[in-house]
């Protein structure tokens, strides 16, 4: 039987979308919260066409960048702008502790659901809104996604080699980011409010969260005026430190030297155990004033061995090695499936989905994921008749109304 | 009356105690607990935490109270110096215990355990404080004790294969990430165990891998394979999948901008919008204009269009950016809806109008070094209960006679003495 999930009394009205609002619902989904995700069956959600597809195949259920973001949530269509959006809207308002959302600013007050109209009708609403730039300022009302977020705070420029153009992380990466501190700040919100009564209304930048990231070198700047640049994988304190070919095509395997002890087990590894001994590498100083020649140096020894094989040695001597993992050796690998990292589950339209697990492991209430993301208004009659208690009438009336689309 | 002030201006989590104990694989954790009103202790070893050590430094001056890294990631905490590892040491940490109800780690898998205060050992004392235990791959499994180091972990959990320039090695983010990802979402796991022990009145342990953490920065491309789709590749400033070069990454007159020119049901009507004003301004006739915007993916994708028109389509566009500054463009952007912003470096970032409009940057003091600093701001703006900047990051040791003498009522010799004993 399944455990109590820490978060099962909190019922959360969702309006987000896309990637950067739904992956925070998400992880209060994992933790047991009941969320209602509302969504337009007219405007399709971005995240809905966006690869990698089941089977390879576009479908409106198949996209995983949907599925990983909202497993977990119960999901209702409806067109917010259509007259009677208000009702449906209201009454999930009562029984919510929690509203999320993440058009662009003006979004929600254009349908009459700015905090100012939601904490009218329930004062100790907290609500949260996510958007790129925030709520306010020359460009609040930017259109856009996390890729654009993270090239405009300085992810991009600080990724990739100097004599090249910026490669920047892969895609969005403020929507990476951003969704812990939404998550987090929703539930110091809810205790806050627990303890005294008080809702309120959060509005949550995802570039300003995601600075955070970068907080040591915007701090280089702003205290040292060093701006920094992009250096592909040096690292200011170790040599060698970086992404090594292996046998086989684009098989690499990241190492690093952390200090003396590291860079003599790597030269006994390699096979040239006098470099521990060699002036020219003695010292981190020297290595990193060196750190060509010993790129090198670890390249012509790695270049012809198997990945798996030069983690496992280097492994075995505590050095710091892994291979270059991409989707599938990351499936296969041995930890990531005693960790229980993917979850299969089953899904309304395409038999089974298999999303991301639950990042954080408790040991007395677990986090699970139990349903797959709804497909478009899947639960409409559940929303409807069980939570909100609408009978067969009102349900019929609002549907000739135009409200589900 | 003052009772229900006190309470509306109480932040949201100062009534709770966090005990900070780790290195620099969990610092964010606590800090993101700290800047919604923890009272936060950052447990040190005698001398000051290894990550005091990470650079860069103030005037690059390498110095344990000097480190950017360790300003970054300790604000709103306070410092005392213990050798937990002592006998007197794990005394004086389990008093601090018992008035504690958070308590994070980052040590290798055991090592607590180790030197006798595993969380069975910590739940005996306080049986509702909540442990949070933040690893590079958890506490089991067949690689719980692989040696680690960021790069290592971005390379386990997926991004760093689809970063870089395909006629190179693959490349990190050049300031370390992979362990904020695991704190940031430590923090949340912690959050959600206190909700559930405001009824059950009991804690627990939470296990926090940066290896789960991690993937969810691959955009979910971590799902190709078990859903049976094609890996992508990594291209500079974009991404290959299939046989399509999608850059993300557009060349701009001054520098670079992030450019998404994406077609299906929601991006492509961003498509259509750019390419309507391109025709206007003369960069491409109108039947490329009229073009379906809306189905191109899937006509490229089957070969029913050729791969050579994507190409054709992409120097259209680069003849516009490259013929445009930055700014120019970010105007675009905010006037037309185009999906573009710069390509910022760190220092346009700090000194973004917009950050700057919104008062983002906070000023704090550092007395110890008779100046003050700007600093990233708080990361939400929370209408109750802003977040404030209590404390400047710690020097080592900072509170330990606050908290030594005024909180657990040592004497001044007793004190001299654990200095003198290297326990603190």
């Amino acid at each position: 039987m399944a455990t109590r999930r820490p978060l099962e009394d909190v019922k959360i009205l969702d309006f987000m979308w896309v990637m950067a609002g739904p992956a925070s619902t998400r992880i209060l989904a994992d933790y047991g919260a009941q969320i209602v995700r509302i969504e337009s069956p007219t405007r399709v959600d971005t995240a809905r066409t966006l690869q990698p597809y089941k089977d390879g195949t576009l479908g409106p259920d198949s996209s995983g960048l949907f599925n990983n973001c909202n497993a977990g949530k119960l999901g209702i269509a409806m067109d917010l702008k259509n007259p009677r959006a208000k009702e449906v809207v209201f009454d999930l308002l009562r029984w919510a502790d929690v509203v999320t959302e993440s058009f662009s600013p003006r979004g929600m007050k254009g349908f009459g659901f700015d905090y100012a109209a939601l904490s009218a009708v329930k004062p100790d609403i907290v609500m949260l809104s996510s958007c790129l730039m925030g709520q306010s300022g020359p460009l609040s009302t930017i259109a856009g996604f996390g890729n654009m977020a993270a090239a405009i705070s300085g992810f991009h420029n600080i990724t990739g080699w100097a004599d090249r153009q910026p490669a920047g992380p892969f895609g969005a990466y403020t929507d990476y980011v951003s969704p812990r501190y939404a998550a987090a700040a929703i539930l110091a919100a809810l205790d806050h409010r627990r303890r005294t009564g008080h809702g309120q209304y959060i509005d949550l930048s995802q570039a300003e969260a995601s600075l955070h990231f970068l907080g040591p070198a915007l701090l280089d700047y702003t205290v040292n005026g060093r701006c920094q640049g992009r250096h592909g994988n040096d690292d200011d304190r170790f040599a060698p430190h970086g992404v090594y070919p292996a046998a086989g095509d684009d098989t690499w395997v990241a190492i690093v030297c952390r200090d003396d002890r590291d860079f003599g087990n790597l030269c006994d590894c390699i096979g040239q155990p006098q470099l521990k001994s060699d002036s020219r590498y003695a010292t981190a100083a020297a290595r990193l004033e060196r750190r060509r020649e010993l790129d090198a140096i670890v390249s012509e020894w790695s270049r012809a061995l198997a990945g798996e094989r030069i983690e496992a040695t280097l492994q075995e001597r505590g050095v710091p090695a892994h291979r270059v993992f991409n989707s599938a050796d990351i499936f296969t690998d041995a930890h990531m499936k005693h960790r229980q990292h993917f979850v299969e589950l089953p899904h309304s339209t395409l038999g089974t989905f298999t999303v991301e697990g639950p990042r954080a492991k408790l040991s007395r209430t677990p986090a699970d994921v139990r349903r797959s993301a709804p497909s478009l208004g899947q639960d409409n009659s559940l929303v409807l008749e069980e939570i909100l208690g609408y009978d067969e009438d009102r349900i019929t009336s609002l549907a000739v109304d135009g409200l589900f689309g | 009356m003052l009772r229900i002030a006190t309470a509306i201006i109480m932040s949201m989590l100062s009534p709770y105690r966090v005990l900070d104990l780790t290195t620099d694989r969990g610092l964010l954790c606590a800090e993101i607990l700290g800047d919604m009103g923890a009272d936060v202790i950052k447990i040190e070893p005698p001398g000051g935490s290894p990550a005091r050590l990470i650079p860069p430094f103030v005037d690059d001056q390498p110095h344990p109270d000097r480190s950017l890294y360790w300003w970054s990631y300790n604000r709103n905490k306070r410092s005392i110096t213990l050798d937990i590892a002592s006998a007197q040491g794990r005394e004086l940490l389990n008093r601090l215990v018992k008035s504690a109800d958070f308590l994070i780690e980052s040590f290798d898998p055991g090592y607590l355990a180790n030197v006798g205060l595993g969380y069975d050992a910590l739940n005996a004392i306080n049986p509702a404080m909540i442990v949070v235990s933040i690893t590079p791959f958890g506490q089991d499994g067949p690689k719980a004790h692989y040696a680690d180091a960021d790069l290592i972990m971005m390379a386990a959990g997926g991004p760093l294969i689809l970063a870089g320039d395909d006629d190179r090695p693959p490349v990190r983010l050049s300031v370390p990430q992979a362990y904020l990802h695991a704190s940031a979402d430590a923090a949340v796991a912690a959050l959600a165990a206190h909700h559930e022990r405001v009824d059950s009145a009991l804690g627990q342990h939470i296990d926090v891998a940066a290896i789960q953490s991690i993937p969810i920065a691959t955009q979910s491309y971590v799902l190709a394979a078990p859903l049976g789709s094609a890996e992508a590749r990594r291209m500079s400033g974009g991404v290959k999948f299939g046989p399509m070069n999608i850059p993300l990454v557009w060349p701009a007159k001054d520098g670079f901008i992030a450019l998404t020119y994406l077609f299906g049901s929601a991006l492509g009507v961003f498509t259509r919008k750019l390419m309507e004003y391109l025709c206007e301004q003369g960069y491409c006739d109108e039947a490329t204009r009229d073009k379906d915007w809306i189905g191109l993916g899937e006509l490229l994708a089957s070969g029913k269009e050729p791969l050579s028109e994507f190409e054709r389509l992409k120097q259209i566009v680069i003849k516009f950016t490259s013929s445009h500054t930055k700014a120019e463009l970010l105007q675009f952007a905010v006037d037309r809806g185009f999906l573009m912003t710069p390509v910022s470096t760190i220092e346009e970032v700090v000194k973004s109008p917009q950050l700057a409009s919104r008062n983002y940057w906070q000023t704090v003091e550092h007395p110890e070094l008779g100046r003050s600093f700007s600093y990233p701001g708080p990361f939400a703006k929370f209408s109750a209960t802003p977040i404030e900047y209590r404390r400047r990051p710690p020097t080592v040791g900072e509170h330990n006679r606050e908290i030594y003498a005024g909180e657990l009522g040592l004497s001044t010799e007793r004190i001299a003495k654990l200095e003198r004993e290297g326990v603190i």
